[in-house]
């Protein structure tokens, strides 16, 4: 039974090697398209993160009416802090609230020398834990009569949002959209390796071979032509990120990015992965046809 | 043996039957010719006992099992106990002899033990054991058919089937290929040998069915060719 897989293992190798230039080509066909699925889903992953970002940053503020005495706030406090999606909710009093525009206003903060008393009202500020329910929550919020007036960033909120979806189903579909590109190309590859051997499987099928005994050293050779071509994409990516973030790091510092030992060790076992089960997918492609004997 | 019932067989997009009302019994251990004139049938009749076809209507028996009753995943395991010989020999050029015949048993995932045992005795009977590791491309078509013969015998089927077997030989080897295959017969295993060779049929004196149209016009004991 071993001997057997090593000899299967042996003529993928064999078919791969015997049509050099050829399966030269593809390889690099291959790797160029994992190369770039990987690239996709690198993009994919920082736009995924700065996205997050973007969205963790959407916060509630709630002002409240004035009047509320201390019990009847503490007891608002704790229904926000009930209602699904709030993370966390904090007071700040109107004496905190003019501090921080005071803070936010820098130099121009003489316009506030010009007031006799503080304008501002009392506050919530309702951070999110599930940044998609900011609309939801903020309804509900405003709802409170001891609430007089919600602010949330209305309609850059839902821009964001849908902003955010939009790069996550285009990441996804542009993936997707590779890893069958990548499928097509093996399963060429591989069909053409049938092909040189077609006289030969017919003889086999007439002498008694099973569909797996006939397959299995072309599903072999898919896997390994992707997995070798999964391993030249993920070293590529990996020096390309390397030398990207390093840039990054030291010309754009506030962008966020993943970090490459962070993201490469998953990235790179995936891509082998991927490649080995994409090989895998294409070589049973190209070979059903041939089978019907 | 081998059981027709009632075949017709029509091949997709023809309307004329190939094989036509074909009832045919062939007892273990028999040797039987099926002549006829181009076109009768005859390849499709033997492509029905090793499935590489299957019968419009009608059974086809072979060794007790109804071959149109088997699956898919079956008919390599089916195919496993018969030996078939074809007119081209069908060998792999870029292969050596042994490996030739070795591959009908790689197929069945033999233990190299078995495959070093076999596949000696195998070419030993046919005579090409001193051309073990000659390329089949490499040899004469007599030679080529010998090893043909070998990977059908080397796992010891019961039923042997030879489609003009002697169709591209020159008389000589065309003899020695069917002395080969009446030494399996003595054996002990059936054949059967679809044929063009006249001399042959005559010489030998075996059972023959003559085939016209698809149909069986002649089942004789002890028969010959019959035709000009
Ligand atoms: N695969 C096929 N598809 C369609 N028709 C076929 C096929 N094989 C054979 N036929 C037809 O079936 C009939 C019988 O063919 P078959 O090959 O069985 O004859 P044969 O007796 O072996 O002839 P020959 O002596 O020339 O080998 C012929 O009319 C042939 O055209
Ligand atoms: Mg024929």
């Amino acid at each position: 039974m071993l001997r057997s897989w090593a000899q299967a293992l042996r003529q993928a190798v064999q078919s791969i090697t015997r049509s050099g230039l050829m399966s030269l080509a593809s390889l690099a066909t291959v790797s160029v398209s994992l190369l770039v699925l990987a690239v996709v889903a690198c993009v994919a992953v920082n736009l995924n993160l700065m996205a997050r970002e973007l969205e963790s940053q959407l916060e509630i503020r709630a002002f409240l009416r004035d009047g509320v005495n201390p019990a009847a706030r503490q007891a608002l406090i704790e229904q926000i802090q009930a209602l699904e999606g709030v993370r966390s909710v904090t007071f700040i009093s109107k004496e905190e609230g003019l501090a921080m525009m005071r803070e936010r206003l820098g130099e121009q903060r003489w316009i506030l020398e010009e007031l006799e008393e503080n304008p501002l009202p009392d506050s919530l500020k309702i951070e999110l834990a599930d940044p998609h329910q900011v609309v939801a929550v903020a309804e509900k919020v405003a709802a409170f009569p001891q609430v007089e007036k919600v602010r949330y960033g209305q309609g850059v909120a839902e821009k964001l949002l849908a902003v955010t979806r939009a790069i996550r189903i285009a990441g996804l579909a542009m993936v997707l959209l590779l890893m069958v590109a990548t499928v097509f190309t093996l399963a060429n590859t591989i069909r053409l390796a049938v092909e040189a051997r077609r006289r030969e499987i017919a003889i086999m099928k007439l002498v008694g071979a099973t569909d797996w005994f006939i397959r299995r050293p072309f599903v072999m050779a898919g896997i390994l032509l992707g997995m070798v071509g999964a391993a030249l994409a993920a070293g590529l990516v990996y020096m390309g990120y390397q030398y990207l973030v390093r840039f990054l790091v030291t010309n754009l510092p506030f962008v966020p990015v993943a970090p490459p030992a962070e993201l490469m060790q998953p990235l790179g076992s995936g891509l082998l992965a991927l490649g080995a089960l994409l090989g895998m997918v294409g070589s049973w492609i190209s070979l059903r046809r041939y089978l019907r004997v | 043996m081998v059981r027709f019932v009632n075949v017709t067989k029509i091949y997709p997009g023809q309307t004329k039957p190939s094989l036509q009302g074909i009832n045919l019994e062939i007892d273990r251990g028999e040797f039987v010719f099926i002549v006829g004139p181009s076109g009768a049938g005859k390849s499709t009749l033997t492509r029905l006992i090793y499935r590489e076809e299957l019968p419009t209507s009608g059974q086809v028996w072979v060794g007790g099992i109804n071959v149109a009753k088997l699956k898919r995943s079956q008919v390599p395991y089916f195919r496993r106990t018969l030996g078939v010989v074809f007119q081209d020999f069908k060998l792999l050029p870029d292969r050596t002899v042994f490996e030739n015949v070795a591959f009908a048993l790689e197929v069945t995932d033999a233990s190299r033990r078995e495959i070093l045992r076999r596949v000696p005795a195998a070419l030993e009977l046919v005579g090409m054991r001193d051309k073990a590791n000659q390329r089949a491309q490499e040899l004469s078509g007599g030679e080529q058919q010998r090893v043909a013969v070998a990977r059908a015998i080397v796992r010891n089927p019961s039923l042997v089937i030879a489609d003009e077997p002697t169709g591209n030989l020159d008389p000589e080897n065309a003899w020695q290929i069917m002395r080969l295959l009446l030494n399996i017969n003595q054996m002990g295993t059936t054949v059967i040998v679809a044929t063009h060779a006249r001399e042959m049929v005559d010489a030998l004196r075996k059972r023959v069915v003559a085939l016209e149209n698809g149909t069986i016009v002649r089942d004789e004991e002890r028969g010959v060719y019959g035709y000009a």
